[in-house]
């Protein structure tokens, strides 16, 4: 998928060539009027060429094979894919969930319980750019995941890092839940998108509608990005060499400008990253509904998502770290502190080195080097700062969620701190 | 006097909770006429379908391929791909190819040197000549 966007474009363009010679388009595809003249492509059920999914085959046995709604074909275009198998014309088959050697490899590569349907597991693969009908996409499942995926992942870090900034707070969850680390998981999962929505496409791919080429990236609904106008005074300067969204507009041509229309921009397209957080979040929420709820699923979330490595101790920006740990000490009762030069050398050379500790009275609260006095001082009080909010109990509290399966558990509360420190 | 946020992405630890298997599909081509591929075959009829069962975690896919010598290619996580021709092996020198396709993490063949690789921190920091006390100073 490493040119998906380019390829995107090409096909809005240039006719191409369906598996079995009959040139098509990519609308061809995405309706669902589908020309019987290509029945001809079942290429895998030749003779010579038998297409062993054995690993469909293998756990089929123990996988409850239901088909969910293959209902009458409404007048709604792609309403019965991907599972429709009804259709008494001839059109390409489409392979159910159950028959799909990919969905039944990414079952077993992620260690699901035979509970865990793969029909559902399907479903989580759809976007609701694909599939508008809620009861065939991923919408609500990935709902449900995310309120889980919040659920476990705020009591890990409020548990672990009680006096955590709110601020904090909020980046370390993006940091394990937001759809970038989503993605790296689903990604690492070896989930692969297909290159466009469709009933022919294996229901072991991730179907979502691609935002077209030239959609300035802050258009697309919970999209961030590069080229978000940015105002002055802000951290990263616009320089006047960087072309704004407006003139990359105004340069588009009238057969790029119709092509992102006809994607129909907005809340019908969606970026691989979201639409593979979204997948992730719907596979949590699978296994919350179909394999022992609660308990489970925290075990699934501590394996996937929250063993990743995330350095809590850089998430930190401070504006004026002396001040704030001089509050820090009125409002904890210390004595003011004090900044102590420790160690020095080379004081009037090229590569002088200062280490400066910074002290309440007799306690020692932090150190820090620097090449000047002022920048080993402010680093000595963020090494102080980072001391007092990176505060983790050692005894080991225990998570809310521990009584979820048992409730008769004996619990040991979370410390509860007075706050962040505000002038 | 705010603190804020620095964005960060929490990184993967492939084995640190979950382990996922790196090889995603093993693609078996054989030709039905040539005789370099007649391991091959038999260990389609016979092999094949245990050694499925034993990884579900892997998409399986046999196909021909007239008139060249019989090939196994694995699909990895990192998109890259390993191929192995197994002309002329027999029915369990197949079997090791495929197991060594599906032990691969898909990377490219590197040297390491270092016994340990660690996204974390020294557990015993790095030595400081402005802490050293004593002749330590000395021991750089």
């Amino acid at each position: 998928m490493r040119r998906a966007s380019r390829s995107t474009w090409d096909s809005l363009a240039v006719p191409r060539r369906c598996v079995c010679g009959n040139p098509i388009r990519l609308n061809d595809l995405l309706s669902s009027s589908f020309s019987t003249s290509s029945s001809s492509s079942s290429s895998s059920s030749s003779p010579l060429s038998p297409s062993v999914s054995s690993s469909t085959a293998s756990r089929s046995s123990s996988i409850p094979t239901f088909r969910p709604l293959s209902s009458a074909p409404s007048s709604k275009s792609r309403t019965s894919r991907p599972f429709s198998t009804t259709s008494s014309l001839a059109v390409i088959p489409t392979l159910l969930p159950t028959q799909s050697a990919k969905l039944a490899a990414l079952h077993g590569r992620l260690n699901l319980p035979n509970g865990y349907p793969l029909t559902t597991l399907g479903r989580a693969l759809i976007d609701p750019t694909a599939e508008p009908e809620h009861h065939l996409n991923n919408d609500g499942l990935s709902n449900l995941g995310n309120v889980l995926l919040g659920y476990y992942a705020s009591e890990y870090l409020m548990v672990q890092y009680p006096r955590l900034p709110y601020e904090i707070l909020k980046t370390a969850m993006d940091g394990y839940i937001g759809p970038k680390a989503l993605s790296a998981v689903g990604t690492g999962w070896g989930v692969e998108a297909a290159f466009a929505p469709g009933q022919t496409v294996d229901p072991g791919l991730l179907q979502f509608n691609r935002v077209a080429p030239g959609t300035p990236l802050y258009k697309v609904q919970g999209g961030v990005g590069f080229n978000i106008p940015r105002k002055r005074n802000r951290m990263v300067p616009n320089f006047e060499n960087n072309p704004s969204v407006d003139q990359q507009l105004a340069a588009e041509t009238p057969e790029m400008k119709a092509a992102r229309e006809a994607q129909r921009p907005g809340q019908d397209a969606t970026t691989l990253q979201l639409a593979m957080a979204s997948f992730v979040r719907a596979a949590i929420a699978g296994v919350y509904l179909h394999s022992g709820g609660l308990p489970s699923t925290k075990e699934f979330v501590y394996a996937h998502v929250l063993s990743r490595k995330l350095d809590i101790d850089k998430l930190f920006q401070f504006e004026q770290p002396t001040r704030e740990l001089s509050r820090l000490c009125v409002r904890e009762g210390f004595q003011q502190p004090i900044a102590r030069l420790e160690k020095e050398t080379g004081r009037y050379s090229r590569h002088a080195v200062f280490i400066v500790g910074v002290y309440s009275g007799e306690e020692k609260l932090g150190e820090g080097q620097g090449s000047s006095l002022p920048e080993a001082k402010i680093k000595a009080a963020i090494s102080a700062l980072k001391g007092w909010y990176l505060y983790s109990p050692v005894s080991g509290a225990d998570l809310p969620s521990k009584t979820d399966g048992n409730p008769g558990l004996s619990y040991t509360p979370a410390v509860i701190d007075v706050g962040d420190i505000v002038s | 006097m705010v603190v804020r946020g620095l964005q960060a992405v929490s990184k993967a630890q492939n084995g640190v909770g979950a382990f996922v298997l790196q090889c995603k599909r093993l693609e078996f081509n054989y030709c039905e006429m040539s005789g370099s591929s007649r391991g091959m075959k038999a260990f389609l009829k016979t092999r094949l379908a245990t050694f499925a069962k034993e990884n579900p975690g892997v998409e399986i896919v046999v196909s021909p391929r007239p008139k060249k010598h019989p090939i196994i290619r694995g699909s990895y996580i990192n998109k890259r791909e390993k191929v192995v021709c197994v002309r002329n092996l027999e029915v369990l020198q197949v079997l090791q190819k495929a197991e060594l396709l599906r032990d691969a993490s898909g990377d490219k063949i590197k040297k390491i040197n270092k016994p340990v690789q660690s996204l974390n921190d020294s557990v015993r920091g790095i030595w400081s000549p402005y802490h050293a006390k004593g002749e330590d100073v000395y021991k750089v």
